[in-house]
């Protein structure tokens, strides 16, 4: 019982949804339901298997009982573009737990959510008055797997949701929908019949292992190749013709007492299928209420005695319902070309439903064609023609055969190919008197008497058997005689003689080459009725077969191949002339979705590499989604800033850079990007630009490169490479702000132009000109930049630690110095000589130690790795010793190097 | 009707800059011939559906850029791969040679179990030959490997080229299949035994009198 209330929660589609979860970067693809019981919610969580399709193949996993502790929020991944048509994602929290779900993009998540939060924000109404209790969600602890399923609503549960890791493998299919909708349809049919034994017997095979071991993107592919098999089903099919026996014979309860000979092999030459139907086998209690009767192999084996001698007949199928059982033999040679065969019963009986009317059905492939034979006995006595018609369409309705693929809807009788009906049909005579059917009998005039049958009558009004067709009938009524005898009814109730007993078919193709009663077997107050129609099967050719086969294979390989995303770009090489530190340059390229699908895009890293490009590039936007012939321009910036200059400058690296753009999907595209780099004496190191006695610009690039590699290993011979004391450029920048702005007010503290920094870098790169452009404050900002782009800052990082540590010492910190690489040395003590030179000029610039030395403290003692404050504090207290004054610091600023 | 399972199997074609590999492509998928070169920038695939020893095998099969620059970045494909065509142009001595660098990468960057064979394509421009084909034989034989010379152009030895290398792999992966073949034939031989069942849910009486 428990799990109705399951199976009307997954059933409501508005309350339940497929969702995706993702935990500790495992996803798992989940179905989530809102439960309520007596105004309390709560969420269940199932995993299932793939194609589910009944309640074993879902398993609740987690309960989440909507308390004043729970919320729900909508979270947007910080790495994830929000694109059209993506999946919502939520954060589930209850207590001190979370749990991350994605669910598809749509209307039905959205109204999902809104359920969920209406639910939340009744009970954040209702708090603190009023909580819940959760006490109906005991039960569901036994159901849910695992002992840790069922959050308690009150306390702190230590239950952690790392604990919820499952076998199942999480992926995000494109079948998600479909699964969600057989289990939704699976289960309502579990719940909205009431199964009996007692009323059907028909074993429902739940098993659908095989198709869990197919891969379900190939699902949809065999149902397509089907579909269009079927459509050309002419250009490979011939037909040929079968004989098919179909008998039917009412017994009146009683034992098979004589051959059926007379009826079953009455035909010259042995018929290709025998289909047999018997009514009223078996009319005592004892089979209507238990279904079991020791008539049915009784019979049996007098009907398979009976065949035509003629030939080997292999039984098929038998199906039965309490009396209504039908029999189905085919020669044994054709035995092995019938296929997927399916029974079903339907009872029409007591209250609509009972097994003593009603019909039982046989499908079956012959060949290629899908074939039906249902054998009915529907509602007795001559006034209840209608509820005939209406049992008929109850079992046209009703009767439902399941289909190999469990995602494709049940078979219908009248959707097959043939229909052969037969059975007791009990339609009488009407609007004659029982003297006058007997006198029109006994002159044969059967014409006459078939204008007063009820089954012709309503068949001409077309409110039955629409489509069907009944041979002329040319023998006397088969009901109703007394028994053993050719009399007719001489009981007192003396009823008028009817056909009862009947067969008709729908199809193409179908010919009757005889249709007669044999009033020789008088076993039963019923005569048995026989047909035997000639029907043309569709025979698969072989080579043909292949051929068309192969012909939609291939188109739907085609079909399928112009459906893989595709884009054109624009162009797929771009080159940045004369990139410049810190410059930014821009080129467009533009991608066009030339494909027949919408596309997501996306640059994607390459094999080791952190990123999916080098540093200095960007790509903007570097994701999103492009409709069906849609564009989009995407910039492709380049900017090299400190952390890429001293590469660049010593010439290790280069402006090259592959893209590879990746279409979800689909293909993927490498736009290559190559550039040339000015070098600069920004991100170069002091060492390199010491050696350097012209601008960079103006040296080769082998020597540059040369150099810095050199000055690297410190190998440098003092007599060729005599290096200068300070870099030239330091001292350009220095000594035009010592010459020009002594005095200037808010010096290092105004921002300069960036302009003037672009004259003043090439300035100092290619030596074009004498004095340096640019305002004082674009000048102190070159040099505040020219010390933050080192590469290795004025005190080298391996000195840092140690200089923080005996930074309250000044002599410590003095001793330090001295012990620095030379050119290093040099720089610092010039700029410390000539910050001291500016605060001496206080009263016109309005510097003070307090503003100076924070500025210079983190450029020339810059940390490795990030500063906490302790450290910035450390770094300050460094530099304040040497912004005081002392005689032995002057003077090396007017020493300029050559 | 038996059922089958499919399999789904990822070729890569690689080998020089012009040597064809775009063009066998386009002749294998879709019966097509485009003789102007364009290069390929990036990495293509195409879909196609084979039927091998009454398996249904679906081939991804990805066509690579051959430039040198791009190889680096088209290295991290080869791990996907199931199968792997070397290619080579038999009117390009140099694209021949090429192949030994092609093989060492796949062997350096592919799965182990990965399926190659040696493809000499162009081989309609006889009188252009560089490479004999005894040279291809030669340096398959080397490798281990099947040999076709082939032409996209004319549609020579495509179709088995393609075929070969889907049957290598399809053995290759054999076991794997089978484990998963075998429990289908178990799920094929359960329906028997139900349909046995029918025959037979009579009494004994009816059990001997009839047969199937």
């Amino acid at each position: 019982m428990v799990l109705y209330e399951h199976v009307y929660i997954l059933s409501s589609r508005a309350h339940a949804v497929e969702c995706v979860s993702l935990l500790k970067g495992v996803r798992e693809s989940k179905l989530i339901g809102l439960v309520q019981q007596n105004n309390e919610h709560a969420l269940f969580l199932y995993s299932h298997r793939r194609m589910a399709i009944t309640g074993d193949d879902v398993t609740l996993d987690e309960i989440i009982p909507i308390s004043y502790d729970f919320s729900v929020v909508e979270v947007s991944s910080p790495d994830e573009l929000a694109v059209v048509g993506a999946d919502t994602r939520v954060r589930v929290t209850f207590l001190d737990e979370e749990l991350e779900l994605k669910l598809p993009f749509g209307s039905q998540s959205r109204l999902f959510l809104g359920e969920v939060n209406r639910a939340w924000s009744d009970v954040c109404e209702q708090h603190p008055k009023q909580e819940p209790k959760f006490d109906w969600l005991g039960k569901y602890r036994k159901v849910s797997r695992g002992a840790r399923s069922l959050r308690k609503a009150t306390g702190a549960s230590n239950i952690k949701m790392s604990q919820m890791k499952k076998s199942g493998k999480a992926d995000g299919g494109g079948q998600k929908k479909e699964d969600e909708r057989t289990v939704c349809e699976s289960q309502e049919r579990g719940k909205g019949e009431v199964r009996d034994d007692l009323i059907r017997n028909s074993q429902h095979i739940s098993s659908n292992k095989d198709q869990m071991l197919r891969m379900p993107q190939f699902g949809l592919r065999d149902n397509l190749i089907k579909c269009e098999l079927l459509k050309n089903e002419d250009a490979y099919t011939y037909i040929q013709n079968y004989s098919f026996f179909l008998g039917t014979y009412n017994v009146n309860g009683q034992n098979p007492k004589e051959s059926l000979s007379p009826w079953l092999a009455s035909a010259a030459s042995p018929p290709d299928f025998y289909l047999v139907g018997f009514q009223e086998l078996d009319l005592s209690k004892e089979a209507f209420l238990f279904n079991d009767t020791p008539k049915e192999p009784e019979w049996m084996l007098a009907v398979y005695k009976s065949l035509h001698p003629d030939a080997k007949y292999a039984f098929v199928k038998l199906v039965r319902l309490v009396g209504i059982m039908l029999l189905f033999y085919v020669k044994k040679e054709h035995a092995a070309h019938i296929s997927e065969m399916e029974v079903e019963t339907v009872g029409t009986g007591v209250m609509g439903r009972m097994g003593n009317k009603g019909a039982v059905a046989i499908r079956f492939q012959f060949h290629n064609s899908d074939i039906c034979v249902v054998n009915c006995h529907l509602a007795a006595h001559t006034e209840e023609f209608e509820r005939r018609n209406q049992d008929f369409k109850d079992i046209c309705r009703r009767i439902q055969f399941r289909q190999e693929d469990p995602t494709l809807p049940p078979l219908t009788i009248m959707k097959h190919n043939v229909v052969l009906w037969l059975g007791d049909l009990n339609y009488r005579l009407s609007d004659l008197e029982v003297d006058h059917v007997k006198e029109l009998i006994s002159k044969k005039d059967f014409e006459t008497l078939c204008n007063h049958d009820q089954l012709k009558r309503q068949m001409d009004e077309e409110v039955v058997f629409v489509g069907f067709t009944e041979g002329e009938i040319d023998f006397q009524p088969t009901y109703k005689y007394d028994t053993g005898s050719d009399q007719w009814d001489t009981s007192e109730k003396c009823r008028v003689p009817a056909w009862c007993d009947r067969i008709l078919w729908r199809g193409k193709d179908i010919k009757q080459l005889n249709y007669q009663s044999h009033m020789t077997l008088k076993t039963s107050d019923h005569k048995p009725v026989s047909s035997l129609l000639e029907i043309g099967i569709k025979l698969v050719n072989d080579e043909s077969y292949k051929r068309t086969f192969e012909e939609i294979v291939r188109r739907i390989d085609r079909l399928e191949n112009d459906c893989i995303p595709s884009v054109s770009l624009s162009r797929s090489e771009f080159h940045f002339e004369r990139v410049k530190f810190m410059q930014h340059q821009a080129q467009t390229v533009s991608v066009h979705n030339d494909g027949q699908v919408p596309c997501q895009f996306e640059f994607i890293q390459k094999l080791d590499e952190p990123f999916y490009c080098k540093p200095w590039l960007t790509a903007n936007p570097c994701k999103g989604f492009l409709a069906q012939g849609g564009s989009v321009d995407i910039d492709l910036e380049v900017f090299v800033n400190r952390s890429t200059a001293p590469e660049l400058n010593s010439g290790q690296q280069q402006l090259e850079d592959i893209l590879v753009l990746h279409l979800e999907r689909g293909k993927d595209y490498f736009i290559s990007i190559t550039g040339s780099y000015l070098p600069s004496c920004f991100g170069s190191s002091l060492a390199t630009l010491c050696l350097l006695r012209e601008p960079i610009q103006e040296m080769p690039l082998d020597t540059v490169r040369e150099l810095s590699m050199k000055s690297k290993s410190q190998t440098s011979d003092p007599e060729t490479d005599k290096p200068q004391e300070i870099p030239k450029e330091l001292w350009m920048m220095v000594d035009h702000l010592f010459r020009y702005a002594k005095k200037q007010e808010d010096l290092f503290q105004q921002p300069g132009l960036r302009s003037e920094f672009e004259e003043i870098r090439d300035c100092l790169d290619t030596g074009s000109l004498d004095t340096l452009p640019g305002s004082n404050h674009s000048v102190a900002e070159a040099l505040l930049l020219f010390l933050d782009a080192l590469p290795e800052p004025v005190l080298p990082f391996s000195f840092y630690r140690q200089c923080l540590d005996i930074s309250a010492d000044s002599s410590q910190c003095r001793q330090i110095i001295s012990v620095l690489p030379q050119c290093h040395r040099n720089v610092f003590n010039y700029l410390t000589a000539f910050l001291q030179e500016l605060l001496k000029h206080a009263a016109h610039n309005r510097l003070d130690a307090s503003v100076l030395g924070p500025i210079f403290a983190v450029l020339l003692l810059r940390s490795p790795t990030k500063q906490d404050l302790t450290e910035k504090r450390k770094v300050k207290e460094f530099l304040q010793h040497f912004l005081v004054l002392t005689p032995s610091d002057r003077d090396i600023h007017d020493k300029p190097p050559q | 009707m038996a059922k089958q399972y499919d399999v789904l199997f990822r070729l890569l074609l690689l080998g020089d800059s012009g040597v064809g590999k775009t063009c066998l492509l386009c002749r294998f998928t879709d019966n097509e011939f485009h003789p102007s070169h364009i290069s390929t920038i990036g990495v293509d695939f195409k879909m196609k559906t084979l039927e091998i020893d009454g398996i249904k095998v679906r081939i991804q099969i990805w066509d690579t850029a051959g430039q040198e620059r791009y190889q680096t970045i088209t290295k991290q494909y080869y791990r996907r791969a199931q199968g792997i065509f070397l290619v080579y142009d038999i009117t390009s001595e140099r694209s021949f040679q090429h192949i030994m660098k092609w093989a060492s990468d796949v062997d350096e960057y592919a799965p182990e179990k990965v399926q190659k064979i040696l493809v000499g394509n162009k081989s309609d421009e006889e009188q252009k030959r560089q490479v004999a084909t005894e040279q291809g034989d030669k340096l398959a034989k080397a490798y281990g490997m099947d040999f076709f010379e082939t032409s996209a152009f004319t549609n020579h030895n495509i179709t088995e080229s393609f075929t070969r290398l889907a049957e290598l792999v399809l053995q290759a992966n054999k076991k794997d299949l089978d484990l998963l073949g075998g429990s289908m034939n178990e799920e094929l031989n359960l329906a028997v035994l139900e349909e046995q069942e029918g025959l037979c849910n009579g009494s004994d009486d009816t059990r001997k009198s009839c047969w199937c």
